[in-house]
């Protein structure tokens, strides 16, 4: 094919466009391995800021939360999504319908609303009842409702996408319910599964301002510690962490990608 | 053979007792208005090859779900061997499906979903694998049993749907439309396969077609609905060459139907001309219309002994290779006339013909 100027110029602006998403995580992956203690000059490669990193009891503790608060909200999420979704599906076209559109919510409202509204209620809670003090759980229960949509949303388009008679065939092959939900449901949403979860997980270790708003004293995630530490000023060692978490959003990223079209073909 | 008998193994034609079905008084209706069966009376015969034929919409898919149990009716009851399992979940009834998108499990292998009905009804491991292999030879599936349904070609599909459901050995399969999706050389085959299949295990089989031919190949009877009414039930020929209404006869294909404008004993009067029936009508009381099917047509230079003679001027010649189609105007009525082609000399457009009806083939029906 011929390329014109303005397909040409169409290329430039790919190009571009990658360097402005990539070029900042470059730099930063770059400098996390810069002998030298300057965000200005590159002196060398050396591992030195990941070796201290490891003798951070602070960061390793928010590392701690950080997977804590992942891996439970991400399970309970995929719990409660994966119920919402299968209700959708099964009362797709009803009349409830718009009371389901009310589960999109958290998908549309600004994070720093969400936060500050969960913050008050749990504060609201703990003065009148003594309960929901700010804590890890509060911030797990503050996860999880803004994962549920995500997860509700992969498995109802993993039903969707599903031949309506299969949920008959079941049936009329001798399934009970509880059959069908073992030996039908589950495995046929198992890589949609896969993939809810790893994108949970994801929106969780992204998070930074709902946790901010909901966390306890004790509670700093990787994010949050990330910005009390920017606060004294950008250090390489705080290039290295944000590479760590790069890789692992990546990774989680790329496994719930892999598994969600795979759930779609079959 | 070795292993416990078995349908498939029991000697043919054998009819098992627990599978003759009733339906009486079946009501259901969608929705505000739209009625699907409106007061279905059937009994359907052990070891029968049953066919609900009819329009799309006219209530015998919603049927077929009533007896698979997938959609309960509003009025009514439904016994299958004697025992009444109108409101019986569809899990626990014995009846399986081959339904019209054959719904393999995508996410089992074909020896998996053929298995699948005998797992959930919990035969052991060793027994479901002999009663498999068993009925993948009996449908020629031997070779394909462990490759994934995705492979599969329309007709393989449409073969592991029919053993998945055969080899639970239920009273009664039901089969959707299961062709439909097929072309015709392949359907045409599976037809003759199903129906060879139905005989030799002597199983009540339930099929539902909106195709007249399918239908009248395959059935010993057929039921012909419309609007959720049952218009007639009847072996094929009957169905065909006896169709009670206007209905029937113009679903079965039929399109030489005539109003009767006066009627004395044996004679009609009708747009056509005058014509002779070989008994009164009055037997059939409601009876307003003839027909005169295409094929019983004789043309000619003579009208033949014995027979109803009219005459008439073709005005159009549709060739179909094994038959010739004429349509005929007689008495400035159209008629249409098919005619076998026996290599003879085919009548040219404008030639007058003599027609020649036997008294036997004007068939009085409902209007």
């Amino acid at each position: 094919m011929k390329r014109t100027p303005f397909t040409r110029g169409l290329s430039v602006f790919w190009w571009l466009m990658i360097a402005f998403l990539y070029l900042p995580l470059g730099v930063i992956v770059l400098y996390s391995f810069n002998s030298a203690n300057s965000a200005a000059f590159f002196a060398g490669f050396s591992l030195r800021w990941y070796e201290r990193l490891l003798g951070n009891d602070q960061l390793l503790t928010a590392l701690g939360n950080t997977l804590a608060l992942g891996v439970a909200s991400s399970v309970i999420a995929l719990v409660i999504g994966t119920l919402i979704g299968y209700g959708m599906y099964r009362h797709r076209g009803r009349k409830l319908g718009w009371l389901v559109a009310l589960i999109y919510l958290p998908i549309v409202m600004p994070d720093i609303v969400f936060g500050i509204s969960e913050m008050a209620f749990f504060i609201t809670m703990d003065r009148e009842f003594g309960i929901l003090g700010p804590s890890l759980a509060t911030m797990i229960i503050a996860h999880v409702t803004f994962q549920i949509p995500f997860v509700a949303l992969i498995v109802y388009s993993r039903f969707v996408g599903l031949d309506p008679t299969l949920f008959e065939a079941a049936k009329d092959l001798y399934a009970s319910p509880a059959q069908r939900a073992r030996h039908f449901l589950l495995p046929t949403l198992k890589p949609s599964l896969i993939a809810a979860f790893f994108l949970a997980f994801t929106l969780s270790i992204d998070d930074f301002v709902i946790s901010f708003f909901t966390a306890g004293p004790e509670n700093a995630t990787l994010p949050i510690y990330i910005w009390g530490a920017i606060r004294r000023g950008v250090s390489p060692e705080i290039n290295a962490i944000a590479t760590l978490m790069i890789l692992t959003v990546a990774i989680a990223a790329v496994i719930s990608l892999l598994f969600n079209k795979e759930g779609r073909r079959s | 053979m070795t292993f416990p008998p078995s349908a498939a193994t029991a000697p043919q034609g054998a009819v098992r007792d627990a599978s003759t079905i009733t339906l009486s008084g079946l009501r259901k209706r969608f929705g505000g208005d739209a009625v699907a069966l409106d007061g279905v009376d059937l009994t359907i015969r052990a070891g029968e090859f049953f066919t609900l034929l009819g329009p799309s919409g006219c209530g015998k898919t919603t049927l077929l779900r009533i007896l698979a149990g997938l959609e309960a009716p509003d009025d009514g009851t439904l016994t299958i061997g004697g025992r009444d399992v109108t409101t019986t979940a569809p899990h626990l009834r014995s009846v399986n499906t081959v339904f019209q998108s054959y719904a393999l499990f995508p996410h089992l292998s074909v020896r998996e979903n053929i298995a699948f009905g005998l797992r959930m009804k919990g035969v052991p491991v060793d027994e479901r694998r002999r009663r498999v292999d068993h009925i993948a030879e009996f449908i020629k599936l031997g070779a394909l049993l462990d490759r994934g349904v995705n492979q599969l070609s329309g007709g393989q599909r449409q073969r592991v749907a029919l053993a998945r459901a055969l080899v639970c050995e239920p009273d009664v399969l039901l089969l959707d439309e299961p062709l439909s999706a097929l072309d015709a050389g392949l359907r045409t085959q599976l037809q003759v396969e199903l129906q060879r299949t139905q005989k030799r295990l002597g199983m009540t089989f339930v099929f539902v077609t909106h195709d007249q031919d399918e239908a009248m190949v395959m059935s010993d009877r057929i039921a012909v609905l419309d609007n959720g009414v049952i218009q007639q039930v009847g072996a094929p020929h009957e169905v065909y060459e006896r169709p009670v209404n206007a209905f029937v006869a113009k679903f079965m294909g039929h399109v030489n139907l005539f109003a009767i404008e006066q009627l004395d004993h044996t004679r009609v009067v009708t747009a056509l001309g005058t014509l002779t029936m070989d008994k009164p009508l009055e037997e059939n009381a409601r009876a307003g219309m003839l027909l005169i099917r295409q094929e019983v047509i004789e043309l000619g230079h003579a009208v033949s002994e014995g027979y109803n003679g009219l005459e008439g001027v073709v005005k159009e010649r549709h060739y179909r290779g094994s038959r010739i189609e004429y349509r005929l105007e007689v008495n400035g009525v159209t008629l249409m006339a098919t005619a076998g082609n026996l290599g003879q000399r085919l009548y040219a457009v404008g030639d007058t013909v003599t027609v020649s009806i036997h008294p036997e083939d004007v068939v009085g029906l409902d209007a």
